[in-house]
This record gives structure tokens, sequence and C-alpha cells, in this order.
């Protein structure tokens, strides 16, 4: 892989549409007892809108991904911290996003801190900080 | 509403801990789920460190969220959330968990009203001993009852 270097921005990840089926396999594996991500009911009765939220998690899991593809596999990523700014609900397109903001050498290549978010329309719904090795 | 000398009194409150295997099946419906192809070489997805933490750590969400004086119901959300890797974590690995919880805040917003936030830390010690992953969270939980 090329070097890198601060100010390079990472190649955007699409998901054009949120699943709800999805969620539903993520609550089983999870044991997730929150109705919010299945039960539409219980979203409306909370005042929630008609749709299911997304996992938290999923929305890291997207950057994860986005993170993954940039440096060259899974195996790379050392950090991901994230603040939740809204939710993601079953229908909706959500883009990953980051930007490199600092390097370092390390003993497995170049460690790139970066910053990195997830937009919705436009709009972050989920933003934060990660640490990425991208081999030599 | 929990009282917030409750809700502070829960802080160092460790949890039971346990331990968590990452099950091939367990990755690749996760891979699936969020869109991710399947790792090579036997490389298991990053939020394993969340996802192994949190069914490891010896209670249940609805435990947790007893602990914190809510149920499921309430609509808990998620503040923030950490993946600390020391390592990638590998499919048929076992973790011991271990952790609890490290700090209790409550704040009121114009919109939402008062709200608490519950924040934990839960470790994935590997088999040799040595701490793998840490996965920091926070819970936000609406207090709508006030």
């Amino acid at each position: 892989m090329p070097t890198v270097a601060a100010g390079d921005v990472i190649s955007e990840w699409v998901v054009e549409h949120v699943d709800p089926d999805k969620m539903k396999t993520m609550a089983a594996l999870l044991a997730d007892p929150n109705p919010i991500h299945w039960d539409v009911d219980a979203v409306r009765s909370l005042g929630m809108g008609e749709r299911p939220v997304n996992q938290g998690p999923n929305n890291m899991a997207y950057v994860a991904n986005m993170l993954a593809a940039w440096a060259g596999g899974h195996q790379h990523l050392r950090m991901l911290r994230v603040r939740f700014l809204a939710n993601v609900l079953g229908g909706d397109r959500v883009v990953a996003g980051g930007r490199v903001i600092a390097v370092e050498p390390s003993p497995d290549g170049q460690l790139a801190t970066c910053k990195v978010w997830l937009e919705r329309d436009g709009d972050r719904v989920m933003e934060g900080e990660a640490r990425v090795v991208v081999p030599h | 509403m929990t009282s917030l000398a409750d809700l502070q009194s829960i802080v160092g409150h460790q949890f039971p801990g346990g331990s968590y295997r990452i099950e091939p099946y367990r990755n690749w419906l996760t891979c699936d789920a969020v869109l991710s192809p399947v790792p090579p070489d036997d490389i298991a997805h990053p939020m394993f460190c969340y996802y192994g933490a949190l069914a490891g750590m010896g209670i249940s969400l609805d435990d947790l969220f007893a602990l914190a004086g809510a149920t499921a119901e309430d609509g808990v959300m998620f503040g923030e959330a950490e993946i600390d890797l020391r390592r990638p974590l590998r499919v048929g690995e076992s973790f011991t968990i271990r952790g609890g919880i490290t700090d209790v805040e409550r704040k009121e917003g114009k919109r939402v009203g008062v709200f608490d936030i519950v924040a934990f830390r839960l470790e994935l010690v590997d088999a040799a001993g040595q701490v793998a992953a840490v996965s920091t969270n926070s819970f936000v939980f609406p207090r709508r009852d006030n």
C-alpha cells in the first residue's frame, strides 16, 4: 500500500439501505432485549417514530468496514472510539467517511490516526476517532 | 426515578464475568448483518471486542439496565463506545471477560429532560492471560418519569 499522510481522505463506504432484518439478526445474536431494534409498536409507543432503530454497534461496524477496505483488512484496526449523535433507522442510507489526521511509525507499518464519521443526508449521526495500522 | 445517590452507588460494581468463544457461525452471521466480507485467515470482525465483552460479562442487558433502575422498554440508547484491540481477535478463540461500571452522570436536556449516563469497561483476556482487547461503553437512560 502507498505511504499515507495526514490529510488523506479515506474512501467512503456506503450502506444504501439499512435493513431491519439485519437488526433482528443482531438482536438475536446479542440477546439484546431492547425492542426499539425489532418492534415498531415499541418504537412508536416511545415516541421515536415509525421505524426500528439500528443497533449502535452496527453503525460502528460500518466504519470498521470502511477502515478495513482502506487498510487491507480488519486485522489492522487498533482502536475505534465513537460518539452516537442520532439514531440510524431502518431504510436509511448512510455513508461512512474518514480522514487521516496523524501518522507515526510502528513495527507493522504506519500507524494512522483518523477522524471518522457516519452521515445520513450529509448530517453526522456518529463521529469519532480510529487508529489503524497501514502495513508496509 | 432512581435517585442520584442510588445511581452513584453502582460505580465500582464488578460484573460476575465469564467467558466467550468467537464461534464461526457467529462471526459469519455478524459479518452478514453488518455487511462485511468474512475476513480470511480466521480473523474475526473487530466488533467482537464489543459483542464478546457484552455476551461474556456475566449479566444480561436486562440486568445491566436494572442496575441503573431501568428496563429495556425505557428506550435505552448508546452514548459512546470504544473498542481497543491490542491484537486481532480470531475465530475459535476463547476469552475470559472481566470488568464493571466505571462512572455515572446525571444530565438534563431541554428537549429530552433528565437522563443518566452509565459507563462500563470490559476486558477480553486470552488463554495466555493477556488482555487482547478492551470494550468501553456508555449507555444513556432517559428518565421520562420525572
